[in-house]
């Protein structure tokens, strides 16, 4: 239908173009994080180049120069990122053609391929950065980017950059309601085809463990997790997070050990009361979720494998919700299968001869396996070890110089050794790695884990009774598991190395500390209710508000609130009751109003001669033409003269700028 | 064409042909234009993203863009609704030239913008109204036939706010134009008692050419310049011209039976001398094929010969 529109070049008004500009900056600069910094560079040039053509100091570049424009800014990406697809690859080549189109911009679809390519990259900034406060600014460049839209207009209100704005972030706010209603109800599907994910450097546990690791990750006070517990918060001593197992020792790394990767289930029973809580997991990068001790997930592709851990298919690469359960009293594999057996008793053919010694001397003198671990805890707890970040070096023998000569470790020394003491002793044993503790937020009445709660502790087995959990740390710190790492470590030189702005240092400052953790609880239901938003917990809200999920129940339910909406909006914006069909009952309605804004309102049923004979006395400079614009309009009504508005209007136009905007306090109180 | 003459019937029916139009619900169409399918892709392939990156901020701003398409509707039928359209008055024109439309445009209950109006594929005119105030604009179209110039339906459409909607309306204001023959011109053609002898020399012509060359009378503001006596003024005897008025006998007729050619070429010779004699300010008269007007001179006599001219031919 539409062939009105003329296909000769049309040029950008110039309110677009600014708004452009505007828009592409606030468009860019949260990708500039992770972007090299030559993309500034470039910004930089075709801005320049551009306005230069505006200001008609330079032209347009020709077909040689744009192409070595091109040329060079696709090697630059290849260069910095080593490919030119793959996600970060991808965005910075997007972001590099957004900037580069700015030099290409003559004619309106020009302009209009700009701005929606500037849509597509704010989405393409969502995947680097998630969080509320990037969303909110994302409002920003969206805006703009609409205004820019309506500058295309060949309309007096599109030269008025201000208006235009307004008009832009009013639409944008008039959207929400129905915004939200497609969020709830638009059916989240899973990922229809894969698709590289941003490789973002996260910190956190890894499949393999020196101890020098562990306390890097102390160093970090990114969130690990959140946890929200559906009835009471277990003590700080009971909470011990599983990620992995590590069973595998060459005589310096703990690392876990082919068999566990492979995978398979474990025997086990629950027992005792269960614990159900739900997990908002920070992207690891890993595939394994964190649970209670022993537990399970209902989520799709989590699994628990033969060493407890839980793991999922694939890594999480994003934010994550899940629920989970735990039995921290279960009886965990009563029969121990050969395989595992010889898993968990592995040690180095060599190394730490002396530990090796004193594995058999404990052995010799302790029968039960209960026995030996009890005399190797309060050993631990009797002797002069300390806890610290920063141990002294130890040399070839790392368990034996630990042992017997340093005696200064944190909890990956500690476990390591006692493993490796039980191993040598012939129990079967393993390092756990999770995290321990996390700090309470009571606003919101969740726990948030950080990395520096990481954790390493010792899980023995023994006939009849299965895994039995141990943590040699807390002989010898109990205050890091009592009281959490933050409190444990605040003086240690090494703990929160390298962030000195981090909060976390300054939670003396009661207030601060409020803040901080009032904001925590923001990011912490944000991440719940809106990134967590996907299938299993669209499914669980609709499914509270609605019972039964079907469909024939729910598309109705979501036309009709779409037009219900619409119909509102409608309402709202054309005013039906406000507008009058007949010109002079307009013009009239005006009059009323313009007088009401000096206190002088018409009685219901007093007519237009006798309100301008009372308007006239109150106020007498503008009686005259107050009486006049009566007699107009009773003659227009009454008298058969033509209908003529424009003379009410024009008399009505007289009488307001001879008024004062607003009445005067005495006026006012004639009413 | 069956299709066609439907929709033609269909709109004539929903939008009669009327003098002024106001723009409401049954007279306006909206639909998404090319920017808007391009916007709608744009939207599809931020969805695919947010689908396969289950990255709920990506729905969120593929929604809230989604959300903004759906009542743009609004606001695009409300910056177009209750736009009162008035025909105003038009001119005649000859063949050749560009007849002109002027339409007043009024915006009753609010402020219009980026209302464009004209006949495709035609650039449209675009103008913004006021609240309250009104706008005119003149629209032109090629006169290429003599007779009554019907322009089609006008199209009316604004892409304001997003330029990803367009509402139209095809609006028949019942305006029309008579466009005349375009003077051609020629030998006169002259009925009973031409002579054949003509020499195409203006007012000396046909002063010669007649018997009715009367004398000479006193200048007075209005008589043509070219009927002044030069040769007297040169003489001294003052402004003198030259007066032809009495014709009664030997009245001068234009007949289109006179002429040769086809009719349209006889048709523009007569118009081209009406227009001669007329700025002559010369009586005659003019006879078509069913039709005769009898000398006269002045505006409205050259008017009506015009106009019959122009109409020869179609039915009344």
């Amino acid at each position: 239908m539409s062939r009105g529109q003329p296909s000769a070049i049309q040029p950008i008004p110039r309110i677009a173009l600014t708004w452009l500009l505007v828009a592409q900056v606030l468009v860019i600069l949260p990708h500039l994080l992770h972007l090299p910094p030559w993309i500034i560079g470039l910004w930089l040039l075709c801005a320049g180049w551009r306005i230069q053509v505006y200001r008609m100091r330079a032209r347009f570049p020709n077909g040689l120069e744009r192409a070595g424009l091109m040329i060079a800014t696709a090697a630059a990406v290849f260069l910095s990122r080593g490919s030119l697809i793959g996600l970060d690859g991808g965005v910075l080549l997007l972001v590099a053609a957004f900037i580069i189109k700015l030099v290409e911009l003559r004619s309106r679809r020009d302009a209009l391929l700009m701005i929606f390519l500037g849509f597509f990259v704010v989405v393409t900034a969502y995947l680097f950065d998630d969080s509320l406060l990037a969303a909110l600014y994302s409002l920003l460049p969206v805006t703009a980017l609409l205004a820019a839209l309506i500058g295309l207009q060949h309309s007096g209100l599109a030269e008025r950059p201000a208006a235009t704005f307004k008009l832009a972030a009013s639409m944008l706010l008039q959207a929400v309601p129905l915004m939200l209603l497609l969020f709830l109800f638009f059916p989240r599907l899973g990922p229809l085809w894969s698709l590289p994910n941003p490789q973002q450097s996260t910190t956190g546990l890894s499949d393999s463990m020196a101890p020098a690791d562990v306390a890097e990750l102390s160093r970090s006070p990114a969130l690990a997790f959140r946890a929200s517990f559906n009835r009471a918060i277990p003590p700080r001593e009971q909470l011990y997070w599983r990620a992995l197992t590590l069973e595998h020792f060459d005589g310096r790394r703990w690392s876990q050990s082919a068999g566990s990767r492979r995978g398979g289930a474990a025997q086990w029973s629950p027992q005792g009361e269960a614990l159900e809580y739900s997990i908002v997991m920070q992207p690891s990068g890993r595939p394994w979720l964190f649970v209670l001790d022993v537990g399970l997930s209902e989520l799709a592709g989590a699994s628990q494998m033969d060493d407890f851990r839980v793991e999922l298919r694939r890594p999480v690469l994003q934010n994550l919700l899940y629920e989970a359960r735990s039995w921290p009293a279960a009886l965990r594999q009563p029969v121990l299968p050969a395989e595992m057996a010889r898993r968990t008793l592995q040690l180095p053919p060599v190394g730490d001869p002396r530990s090796r010694e004193w594995a058999a001397q404990l052995r010799r003198q302790h029968e039960r396996p209960q026995a030996l671990v009890a005399a190797l805890l309060q050993h631990f707890n009797r002797e002069p070890y300390g806890y610290t970040l920063k141990p002294p070096p130890v040399g070839e023998h790392s368990i034996d110089e630990f042992l017997f000569r340093t005696r200064q470790g944190f909890c990956a020394h500690y476990a390591g050794a006692m493993v490796f003491v039980l191993r040598a002793a012939g129990i079967p044993a393993r390092v756990v790695a999770g995290y321990q503790g996390g700090e309470l937020n009571a606003a919101g009445n969740y726990l948030s884990v950080r990395q520096l709660d990481a954790h390493a502790w010792v899980e023995y087995w023994q006939e009849g009774r299965g895994w039995v959990s141990v943590d040699p740390t807390f002989q010898v710190a109990p205050e890091r598991i009592e009281l959490g790492s933050q409190e444990a470590l605040a003086a240690d030189e090494g703990f929160l190395e390298g962030s000195p702005l981090s909060p976390l240092r300054y939670r003396d400052i009661a207030w601060l500390n409020q803040l901080r953790l009032a904001w925590d609880n923001i990011n912490h239901n944000w991440q719940r209710w809106v990134l967590g938003y996907r299938g299993e917990q669209q499914l669980s809200l609709l499914q509270r508000w609605f019972g039964t999920l079907e469909w024939h129940t729910l598309v109705p339910a979501l036309v009709g609130g779409g037009a219900l909406l619409l119909g509102l909006l409608a309402l709202w914006l054309f005013k039906p009751w406000r507008r009058e069909r007949d010109p002079q009952r307009r013009v009239l309605r005006r009059f009323e109003s313009l007088l009401r804004r000096h206190g002088l309102r018409r009685a219901p049923g007093e007519g237009v001669r006798a309100f301008a004979a009372r308007a006239a006395q109150a106020l007498p400079q503008q009686g005259e033409l107050i009486a006049a614009f009566a007699a107009a309009f009773e003659a227009q009504r009454y008298a058969g003269a033509a209908a003529a508005p424009e003379v009410m209007r024009r008399l009505l136009r007289r009488l307001r700028r001879e008024l004062p905007w607003r009445a005067r306090p005495a006026t006012e109180d004639q009413r | 064409m069956g299709v066609r003459a439907r929709w033609r019937r269909w709109v004539a029916r929903r939008i009669p042909a009327a003098a002024q139009v106001q723009l409401n619900q049954r007279r306006i169409f909206i639909m998404p234009d090319r920017v808007g399918a391009a916007f709608a892709v744009v939207l599809l392939l931020m969805l695919l993203a947010a689908i396969n990156y289950e990255n709920s901020l990506a729905y969120g701003l593929t929604f809230l863009l989604a959300a903004v398409f759906v009542i743009a509707i609004l606001h695009t039928y409300r910056n177009f609704a209750g736009l009162l359209l008035k025909a105003g008055a038009s001119t005649a024109v000859f063949v050749g030239e560009q007849a002109r439309f002027k339409v007043r445009l009024e915006g009753v209950e609010h402020a219009h913008q980026a209302i464009g109006l004209g006949w495709p594929p035609q650039p449209l005119q675009q103008l913004d109204v006021p609240q309250g105030g009104q706008r005119e604009c003149e629209l032109s179209l090629p006169a290429l036939k003599r007779g009554w110039l019907r322009p089609e339906r006008m199209r009316v459409e604004s892409h304001f706010p997003l330029g990803i909607l367009v509402a139209w309306s095809w609006v028949d204001l019942d305006q029309a134009v008579l466009v005349y023959p375009r003077p051609l011109e020629g030998e006169l053609p002259l009925a009973a008692g031409g002579s054949d002898d003509e020499e195409d020399e203006g007012a000396r012509a046909s002063g010669q050419g007649a018997d009715d060359y009367q004398g000479l009378r006193g200048y007075q503001p209005g008589d043509s310049k070219r009927r002044l006596h030069w040769k007297a003024f040169s003489r001294g005897q003052g402004l003198l011209v030259k007066d032809f008025a009495a014709l009664a006998g030997r009245d001068l007729w234009l007949d289109f039976q006179a002429l040769g050619g086809d009719a349209e070429e006889r048709l523009s010779r007569l118009c081209y001398w009406v227009l001669q004699l007329d700025a002559r300010q010369q009586a005659y008269g003019l006879r078509l094929p069913g039709c005769e007007l009898a000398p006269d001179h002045g505006d409205a006599h050259r008017e009506a010969c015009l106009r019959a001219l122009a109409l020869y031919g179609s039915k009344p």
